[in-house]
């Protein structure tokens, strides 16, 4: 096995006047150095499957050549015989770099006389807007206009384990094997056939346990793509595995920018709004960022009934990693609308709740076309508020915060609902195949694309296929991540997997269980209209005392003389609904030190409705997991550059992660009266935790220094960002 | 993410490591390594020469002299925590440990390294500010003594001379009628502190302060010892203590206040005197109860 | 670079093996003797993955070198599972409470926890969350990690 190892440049903006990998190849054990000149001509084609060929594709060299873009972008590997001696020979190639001016800042980027590509005027690399024209009125009428604007920090997935990949190429037979932490076995497949011209049938691609992805692990990356190419180069298994201050240097990063505005009547009932939104591109976004980034607006009406809306989105080249997906890509619509919502409801004097009340989508106004056309359907918004509600004890933590205020104590509650589109019929995500087996012994195999990343996928497969031949999950196993032996499925993304998992098992299952019916009959010589299969076996329902075991059926199909056909099925799941859409509250409660900033968050309460609940383990251990990474975003997580773009949080010390003693026990409440249009009702919860969460911290924290006039406007709330807000006696 | 190639020594006896400190090039002392190791691995320092101490009898020891704890250079951070001999003889120390860090990397780090490692941010160089202990450091030239208020010159910067290492560090042992505090603002638990104080008071039979020693942390390139305030609230009763005033000594000398991502220069003089404050009325608090 | 002979305890089986100065205590074991539970999430000390016993006590892997446990005793998450599969209390607490997700962090905590249960075997909730605070995870919120321990504590009846 050969280590790789990528040389980055410490500059975010330079134009590489050399590269000289002499002295590196001198040194012993190392097998080769690649760099741009050497593999970027090797690339057939260069696109991604989830938004297609035809969007406008964006500068996405293998390594860097001419120009680097942002500190940590890869300008050559380095193939040694260990990770030491790379990290060894990476220090010895002799990179000439003319330092550039960067653009690092997101407004500055927009007037910027330096551009990050040429040919990209402005830094624009996508936008849209909606006309605003019909608004007008709305807001001249308005009784309260209120207008915030709102920074989300960069802050990133985090996987705790990084990014990584063997890659075999055998010469041979022109085959290539790949072991990846992916969120997309079969993606991953079909990206690489495409990048390097070779078949894609001659390509495996084995992802097992993969360690954490959160969206980050959705798509292949440059790092992937140097892989891929380098594997024909050099005649043994080649790894890389990122470190960590790769990982948060160069994997990706996300940072937005909203105005929002907001018409209300002097009821405190929203006419009307509007976000302008800018997000941070990087200067290698993975895939085209059009689509969230119009998600951002096209969702910000949320939960709410207003009918006049519009929105414009940016996303802005910068010297800094690439924006790419993470958990909940448009959760900052959620974040601009909920922080909204509470200025407003400070500004007209209306408490936080009651305004919602006023304003909030209730399951029976569905199915209700929201403002920017989008329809919204089997949701439960206004109930889960006031589960929610009802659960914290608003009225009684109201009371307790006055008490504590004359005590100079200083608590807080926040309140954020979100609506949330999950399991989209996007065309690369509207399909998932399954294989059901039994084996010869009546044990029984599942197989699907998978592409887990830690979100119990394989438990969800082993219950719903258990549910589905009513068997014992005891003798239910299965197989996923292997692009060699599943059929294709388009991974985990987008909060999918749980209903398109149930699709294709659920259609599975059903051919599956007319051949158990058909093969018990041959057996027991009766029609198969009579079988019944229940509790692991097969029988006549008139008769059970005959009922065979599933394994006397598979025993029966497989060695039977009429055994054609074993004991299996193979179906796919269309989803028809564009998305099926899931919400929920969140409310938190916390105590500000307005001494040292510090905050410690008292109570987390989240009311949600992902409709029934496949395994409630796995829900909330989703909705925890999110949660906690939206606490992260809202007090701690930044990743953060000084002005010539050089990263600040480049390790575990500065990048600061929520630990135990960070985060609270969060309450968990489920609707699970508003079944979606797929599968059992079942809808999408992977992202939603982290949706709600940075909203519900940043308007508890605002709740609890509201005495003091501060309205907080940027994340994270640092203890020395509140002191900054208290210092300024609520001008910031 | 892998260190540098270097040569790795274990002597046995502190004569064979200060000899090797004095002859190898570019030599440094590893001790328990985890500040150490984390800079090597990221490629942050470079050493020809690591020479671990752990091996050397001499410096694993802790001992109660009679007026002072001696701590040798491999004892670890863990040792002396889960002490409650050494915990009642110095109990300032004891109260900081759980601070330092979390418990795996006390199993490993030493009070002496993190001392010799010199974080400015660091709460064990305050705690030896504050009681005004004393580092003992051997070379092949000889032995000597180095106050604390001398020992500390600059960020990861000791009056540790070339070839010169840390034999033991001692901390005074606390008289009967005593309290402690160490009081930080981190952003989270276990990190290195935006600012900390730590607080030594001993008091009197009318629960007067007699003698208080006080240092500052994460607030400049060293830690700073808090004349000021010990002079401020000497012979002062908790009750009548000027709790304000006790927050404007603490910061009143500081004139290079660190200004970075996590607190400007501004923001981290309100806290330190906010946790200079909470200390002092900590420990005068336990002193008199 | 120096390279040395070590000899050293893994899991109760004495190993020796000749090491580079440089080569880290996480790497000896992932790569040189293939115990590849000990993970690597950030190689500097501060997420506890990489979370080993070295003496009994808890140490990280990723800040020692191999070189400097030659005479000790190492115990990897493969030394704390036994070898027929059957789970120890604390990884059956874990499974039981949800206490993982994608599971790279896991091992890290594993290990940890059972040093604290070793030290202390009654923590209150305090006492829990200080001690794991030295090991990040990404996956679950620590929400089914807190629960397992809890639930560990002698005197709590451990629920099926």
């Amino acid at each position: 096995m050969l280590h790789a190892c990528f040389v980055r440049s410490p500059l975010a903006r330079a134009r590489i006047a050399s590269v000289d990998v002499e002295k590196a190849c001198a040194v012993a054990g190392v097998r080769g150095v690649l760099t741009g000149a050497d593999i970027n001509g090797e690339v057939v084609d260069l696109w991604y499957s989830q938004v297609g060929p035809d969007v406008p594709r964006t500068p996405l060299p293998p390594l860097a050549e001419g120009e680097v873009r942002f500190a940590g972008d890869p300008v050559a590997l380095v193939v040694a015989d260990d990770r030491y001696v790379a990290e060894d020979a990476a220090e010895l190639v002799a990179v000439d770099y003319e330092p550039l001016d960067a653009v690092v800042d997101l407004h500055a980027a927009l007037d910027s006389d330096s551009l990050v590509h040429e040919g990209w005027a402005g830094n624009v690399c996508a936008e849209l807007a909606t006309p605003t024209d019909h608004l007008a009125e709305a807001f001249a009428n308005a009784a309260h206009v209120v207008e915030t604007e709102i920074h989300q920090q960069a802050y990133v997935a985090c996987p705790l384990e990084t990014r990584g990949l063997v890659v075999e190429w055998s010469p041979a037979d022109g085959s290539l094997s790949v072991w990846a932490s992916s969120q997309s076995p079969h993606d991953f497949r079909q990206f690489a056939s495409r990048l390097l011209g070779v078949a894609e049938h001659k390509i495996r691609v084995i992802c097992q346990d993969t360690g954490g992805g959160f969206g980050q692990k959705i798509n292949a990356h440059r790092e992937d793509i140097v892989l891929l190419l380098a594997a024909r180069h050099f005649p043994a298994p080649l790894k890389y595995i990122e470190d960590r201050r790769e990982n948060l240097m160069a994997s990706s990063s996300r940072r937005e920018s909203g105005r929002v505005r907001m018409a209300l009547n002097a009821e405190g009932v929203v006419q009307a709004a509007t976000i302008d939104h800018l997000s941070n591109a990087g200067a290698y976004p993975i895939p085209y960022p059009l689509i969230s980034s119009a998600a951002v607006g096209a969702i910000f009406p949320g939960p709410l009934k207003y009918q006049l809306g519009a929105f414009s989105t940016k996303c802005v080249f910068t010297n800094t990693p690439g924006l790419t997906a993470y958990r909940g890509p448009w959760e900052f619509e959620t974040l601009a609308r909920e922080v909204s919502l509470d200025a407003a409801a400070r500004q007209i004097g209306v408490d936080p709740a009651e305004l919602r009340r006023r304003n909030m989508l209730s399951r029976h106004d569905l199915p209700h076309t929201n403002a920017l056309g989008m329809t919204l359907t089997d949701m439960t918004p206004l109930e889960t508020l006031e589960l929610a509600l009802e659960a914290v004890e608003y009225e009684v933590f109201r009371q307790e915060q006055d008490e504590a205020r004359a005590q100079g104590r200083y608590l807080g509650i926040g309140i954020s609902s979100y609506v949330e589109p999950t399991t989209t019929n996007m065309p690369h995500h509207g399909s998932e195949g399954a294989t059901i087996r039994v084996e010869p012994s009546g044990t029984v195999n599942v197989y699907l694309a998978g592409g887990s990343a830690g979100n119990s996928l394989e438990t969800t497969a082993i219950q719903l296929t258990a549910d589905a031949l009513d068997v014992d999950v005891g003798v239910v196993n299965t197989v996923q991540g292997d692009t060699a032996l599943t059929p294709f499925g388009s991974g985990t993304a987008g909060s999918r997997s749980g209903s398109m998992v149930a699709g294709a098992i659920r259609e599975t299952a059903a051919i599956l269980r007319n051949r158990i019916a058909e093969v018990a009959a041959d057996a027991l010589g009766v029609r198969a209209e009579v079988i019944e299969v229940a509790g692991g076996s097969a029988f006549v329902e008139a008769n059970p005392i005959n009922a065979l075991t599933l394994a006397e059926v598979a025993h029966h199909a497989y060695f039977g003389k009429d055994a054609a056909g074993g004991l299996e099925a193979s179906a796919r799941y269309h989803t028809q609904a564009p998305n099926l859409w899931a919400n929920a509250s969140h409310i938190c409660t916390v105590e500000v030190d307005i001494e040292t900033g510090l905050v410690r968050i008292l109570r987390y309460v989240v009311a949600e409705d992902c409709g029934p609940m496949i395994n409630p383990n796995v829900v909330e251990g989703q909705i925890a997991g999110g949660v906690v990474q939206g606490i992260g975003g809202a007090l701690l997580e930044h990743f953060e550059w000084d002005v010539d773009g050089n990263p600040l949080a480049t390790t575990f010390v500065d990048y600061l992660l929520p630990s135990t003693t960070d985060v609270p026990i969060i309450e968990y409440l489920h609707m699970e009266g508003s079944p979606g249009p797929g599968p059992g009702g079942f809808k999408g919860v992977g992202e939603g935790g982290a949706i709600g969460a940075p909203a519900a911290v940043a308007n508890a924290v605002a709740d609890a220094l509201s005495p003091f006039g501060v309205e907080l406007r940027e994340l994270p709330l640092s203890p020395a960002t509140l002191l900054r807000h208290l210092a300024d006696g609520g001008a910031g | 993410m892998k260190a540098a190639p270097f040569d790795y020594h274990r002597p046995e006896t502190i004569d064979d490591a200060a000899d090797m400190l004095g002859a190898l090039p570019d030599a440094r002392v590893l001790a328990g390594g985890q500040s150490l190791v984390p800079m090597l691995n990221l490629r942050l320092a470079y050493f020809d020469n690591l020479i671990d101490i752990r091996g050397i009898r001499e410096l694993s020891m802790a001992s109660t002299l009679s007026d002072t704890v001696r701590i040798g250079a491999s004892v670890t951070q863990a040792e002396v925590e889960l002490n409650s001999d050494l915990a009642r003889s110095v109990p300032l120390v004891a109260r900081a440990l759980p601070f330092v860090g979390h418990f795996p990397l006390r199993n490993r780090g030493t009070v002496c390294g993190s001392i010799a490692h010199a974080d400015p941010a660091a709460e064990l160089p305050a705690v030896l500010v504050a009681l005004g202990g004393t580092v003992e450091v051997t070379s092949t030239s000889g032995r000597r003594e180095i106050p604390a208020g001398e020992f500390f010159l600059g960020t990861w910067w000791t009056a540790l001379k070339e070839g010169e290492l840390v034999e033991a560090v001692r901390f005074p042992i606390a008289g009967d009628r005593s309290g402690c505090a160490v009081r930080e603002v981190a952003r989270r638990h276990g990190d290195f502190a935006i600012a900390g104080s730590a607080v030594h008071v001993e008091v009197d039979d009318a629960g007067c302060v007699a003698h208080s020693g006080i240092a500052m942390f994460g607030v400049a390139s060293t830690p700073v010892h808090a004349r000021e305030v010990e002079e401020l609230i000497r012979g002062a009763r908790l009750g009548d203590l000027d709790i304000e005033a006790v927050g404007a000594a603490a910061v009143a000398g500081l004139d290079d206040i660190p200004d970075d991502s996590n607190a400007s220069s501004l923001e981290r003089r309100t806290l330190a005197a906010v946790v200079a404050r909470r200390a002092v009325v900590d420990a005068l608090s336990e002193a008199t109860r | 670079m120096s390279e040395h002979e070590i000899s050293v305890v893994v899991n109760g089986a004495r190993r020796s093996v000749r090491v580079p100065s440089r080569l880290s205590l996480a790497d000896l074991l992932r790569d040189k003797l293939g115990l590849t539970g000990t993970h690597l999430g950030c190689e500097h000390g501060a997420c506890g993955a990489c979370s080993v016993l070295v003496n009994g006590e808890v140490v990280r892997a990723c800040l020692m070198f191999a070189v400097q446990v030659d005479g000790d005793e190492v115990t990897t998450i493969e030394g704390i599972g036994s070898e027929d599969g059957v789970l120890t209390p604390v990884q059956a607490a874990f499974r039981d409470c949800h206490g993982l997700q994608c599971g790279f962090c896991t091992p890290g905590f594993v290990v940890t926890v059972t040093a604290l249960l070793e030290r202390n075997p009654a923590p209150d909730d305090g006492e829990i969350r200080t001690a794991l605070s030295g090991n990040l995870c990404r996956c679950t919120g620590y929400q089914g990690i807190i629960e397992a321990v809890r639930s560990l504590r002698s005197g709590v009846e451990h629920a099926d």
